[in-house]
């Protein structure tokens, strides 16, 4: 035992404070000179009675804790558990059983989460990925497996709520007739999926490709639901209203999720204080990752940190040189940027433009019913194709025109990675608003053809089952698209370099695995499932399966065909730069549901809404079945007596927290202030003690 | 499951356990990972508390640390002589720091020292170079390194005495989101 003691002689001691975070009072220039402590340190300090509020680690696991977060050597430590162990009968036995008590439950918390580790989705692949490619893939990974459970999640909801009752009840229940419909309008509620007479084999096939035939009279699509009612003395379930409900939910699920995902990650951005910030130290301490495996990994981490810290520098030159410009110069570089940004939004434009009259002339096509087979098939994903082809071809132009336009590195990937989300979401954008357009005849109720029904029968006798399937074309379309570049361009490509050694198989290499527009497709696809999810219930599921052979796919070409990336940004790989994002597709997802629920009339040929005004009319007419004093209470909620009271409350809570955090920010610099000052004051004692002792 | 192994006695098993972040089955499992680099040189039986330690050699050639580049000061830092050659107490204490349980103050700590090159308990200017270079693989010339080192110090030396003390450490290490991720290795 005296040797440990001993050997503290060849370190200097700290005196550490786990949770203190900075040592303070008993930190003094004496205290750091010492170089021994003959007793065994901390003891006089350490108060096993007082353990409990001790530990800035948010757990109260009591003292076991507190012992193995010190930094000693473990004879040190376990000296210090013997010497516990003396003190420990001075305790009551009170005391001795909670302690017990603790620790039980500790080690059955170990256990728990050992369980919990082996259970979690693909967590094996997850850390072989993240280990060999780098945190940038791997919160792609995340990302993805977030999604798989978030829609899987989501089709449970839809499942239990609206497919299984309506199943159950389709036999049982009873459908409504509403008597109301005007005259003239039972041209309207005729509607006929299945087209009588012989079909070819392949049309199944085509049918599938594409949702009709057997498939639009199915529990895929909105039009297959009614509005069936079952009364009983104590349970009564309407299926229209379940639906309704049930769509309005999912959304606010995810909403809900989504966030609560972003705190977590917020709070690591704003920690970091923006990720753009240029920080040396930060790369310097925190960059090397421990758990690099392998020699070719550790390589390439290095040639990782080595690129970073070469174009940190680089941008500090840049702007160096930005700053010491001409003003003629300036007035060139910015006139330059203007005309690129010009020729970048007419690009776009010209991409939405060809959705537009894609979508237009699919619609019309299909409507005609004028060809056939796979003919037929090919206009059904002309928008699609066009929006595919779009979402490839502007990308690489763009790339070529940031190059004229120099910007510092960081800020070309991000204006980069903005525009490619423009892109994405507006080319959606266009895609609805053209149905829209063809479905309301632009919103004119009284042109000849929506003047019967409100909306436009000839071409779209179910037009929500329309909607419904061009959603599911396209989250097919993009399925089938990753999957054929996976094998007809990245194997190649692989073979193509790894046999054929010539400078072009050189200079192209093998490709890398760009997570910023992968994470766009995902972000892309989850926005056209939430689209659809109104009218095409089963859109969860497909979605969930189709991520799953997604992430399958990704890991294959990741592992076979990809090289890890040299070169990263923190800024575009961060778990919050995807929530955001994800984010924007939920709100434009939002505002088609809003729109679809409360304006559009719902069709009188199908779905659980017919013969209502639109879909949320059926609420108001539900309400008046509950009984009085709930109608009272919901009508209070929704009045101005209650709401304008709420909305000052939480304007007043959140100016509140605003105050707070602009009061942190400015304590926190004082702080940093007295830190320099106090140490200004040490370096000036120091010289004073030397000049006296001379 | 466990209660019948032999290395340790219980009241061994139960310190470990106090004294690191892993539970009875990872110390076994890491008691014969360690065994498993010198088999002949490791005891079967540890109840009477054998000294034996293993020559930095073979510590440096697992695979979890071969490519490291700072394999060499993880394992000065962690070993009672400070040369590198741990017992299996320092093995178990090393992983303990390095397990993804370890709170972040202890991780700075160790770190700090990690990269105090001449153990003078402050990260001067040639500390920073020569964690640089095993960074960069020396890659970096001359005049980047020098300026590397130069912003560093400005970012980070908070006290303005010219070196990096533990306490400036803490303080960045703070702001670093992903240090807890980054200085783990799994095992």
């Amino acid at each position: 035992m005296t040797s440990d003691l001993n050997r503290q002689d060849s370190h200097r001691e700290y005196d550490y404070f786990p949770g203190d975070g900075y040592p303070g009072d008993h930190h003094s220039l004496r205290l750091r000179r010492l170089s021994s402590r003959r007793s065994i340190p901390n003891i006089p300090h350490y108060n096993p009675s007082s353990s409990d509020g001790g530990d800035s680690e948010a757990d109260n696991q009591g003292q076991p804790r507190e012992l193995r977060g010190l930094p000693q050597h473990m004879a040190i430590k376990k000296a210090k558990l013997k010497s516990r162990g003396i003190l420990v009968p001075v305790l009551s036995k009170a005391e001795l059983w909670k302690q017990d008590k603790l620790k039980k439950l500790q080690k059955l918390q170990n256990k728990a989460r050992e369980f919990l580790y082996f259970l979690t989705l693909w967590g094996k692949t997850l850390q072989k990925i993240g280990g060999n490619f780098g945190g940038g893939v791997r919160s792609y990974f995340l990302f993805l497996r977030f999604l798989v459970i978030l829609n899987f999640v989501s089709f449970l909801l839809m499942a239990g709520f609206v497919i299984i009752p309506s199943l159950v009840f389709r036999q049982t229940g009873v459908s409504f007739m509403n008597s109301n419909s005007t005259a003239g309008e039972e041209k309207c509620t005729i509607y006929e999926p299945n087209p009588p007479g012989l079909v070819v084999f392949y049309d199944y096939f085509l049918d599938l490709l594409s949702g009709t035939g057997f498939m639009e009279y199915s529990f895929m699509f909105y039009g297959y639901y009614n509005n069936t009612m079952v009364e009983d003395r104590n349970f009564s379930y309407k299926i229209s209203l379940a639906y309704l409900f049930t769509a309005i939910f999912y959304f606010a699920f995810c909403l809900i999720c989504i966030i609560t995902r972003m705190g977590s990650a917020a709070r690591v951005a704003v920690a970091t204080g923006g990720s753009t910030v240029v920080n040396y130290s930060m790369i310097v301490f925190t960059g090397w990752d421990y758990g690099c495996l392998g020699d070719t990994a550790t390589k390439l981490k290095q040639k990782n940190l080595l690129y970073r810290l070469q174009v940190d520098l680089e941008e500090e030159r840049l702007k160096k040189h930005a700053a010491s410009l001409t003003l003629l110069q300036k007035f060139g570089l910015h006139s330059l940027r203007l005309l690129m940004f010009l020729l970048v939004l007419g690009l776009n434009i010209a991409a939405f433009f060809g959705i537009f009259y894609a979508t237009s002339y699919s619609q019309n096509q299909s409507a005609g019913k004028e060809s056939d087979g796979v003919q037929a098939l090919f206009f059904e994903y002309l928008p699609s194709i066009v929006i595919s082809a779009g979402n490839f071809l502007v990308p690489l132009l763009c790339d070529q025109i940031a190059k004229v336009e120099h910007y510092s590195p960081s800020i070309t990937v991000i204006v980069a990675l903005l525009r490619a989300v423009v892109l994405r979401f507006v080319g959606l954008g266009v895609l609805l608003f053209t149905l829209w357009d063809q479905i309301t005849c632009t919103g004119k109720i009284n042109d000849e053809k929506c003047k019967l029904c409100r909306y436009n029968y000839d071409s779209y006798p179910c037009w929500e089952t329309r909607v419904g399937q061009e959603m599911y074309k396209l989250t097919l379309f993009d399925l089938l698209i990753n999957i054929a570049v996976l094998v007809l361009v990245e194997f190649p490509r692989r073979m193509v370099v790894d046999n054929w050694s010539s400078k072009i198989s050189q200079l192209v290499g093998r490709q890398e695995f760009v997570v910023s527009a992968n994470v766009l497709g995902l972000v892309y696809s989850q926005t056209v499932v939430w689209t659809g999810a109104m009218f095409c219930p089963l859109l969860p599921l497909i979605n969930t399966v189709k991520f799953v052979i997604l992430f399958y796919c990704k890991k294959i070409t990741l592992f076979s065909n990809c090289r890890p990336p040299q070169k990263t940004f923190r800024s575009t790989t961060s778990a919050f730069f995807f929530l955001v994002v994800l984010l924007l597709g939920w709100m434009l997802a939002s505002v088609v549901l809003i729109y679809s629920i409360a304006v559009i009339r719902p069709s009188l040929g199908c779905g659980p809404f017919r013969f209502y005004d639109s879909m949320w009319s059926i609420v108001p007419k539900s309400l008046n079945s509950l009984p009085a004093v709930t109608q009272e209470f919901l009508f209070f909620i929704g009045s101005q007596a209650f709401t304008i009271p709420l909305f000052s409350l939480s304007s007043l809570v959140m100016f509140y927290v605003i105050a707070l955090f602009s009061i942190y920010g400015k304590s926190v610099r004082l702080l940093r202030q007295q830190l320099k000052g106090e140490s200004r004051d040490k370096q000036f004692l120091v010289k004073q003690i030397e000049e006296l002792s001379q | 499951m466990g209660n019948k192994q032999s290395i340790f006695t219980a009241q061994q098993l139960d310190a470990y356990q106090d004294c690191t972040y892993f539970t009875r089955k990872e110390i076994l499992r890491l008691f014969y990972r360690y065994r498993d680099l010198a088999p002949q040189l490791v005891p079967l039986d540890y109840t009477k508390q054998p000294d034996v330690k293993l020559p930095y050699e073979l510590i440096g050639s697992m695979p979890e640390l071969k490519d490291n580049p700072f394999r060499q000061r993880i394992a000065e830092v962690f070993s009672e002589d400070g040369e590198g050659n741990m017992s299996l107490d320092d093995f178990l204490d090393m992983f303990s720091v390095l397990s993804e349980m370890a709170p972040r103050d202890l991780k700075a700590y160790y770190a700090f020292k990690i990269y105090d090159f001449n153990n003078d308990d402050f990260i001067c200017k040639s500390d920073l170079e020569k964690t640089l270079n095993k960074l960069t693989r020396s890659e970096l010339t001359d005049d980047e390194v020098k300026m590397v080192c130069e912003k560093v110090m400005d970012e980070a030396d908070l006290d303005n005495d010219g070196r990096l003390s533990l306490e400036d450490f803490q303080h960045m290490i703070v702001r670093a989101p992903d240090f807890l991720s980054t200085f783990h290795i799994r095992i």
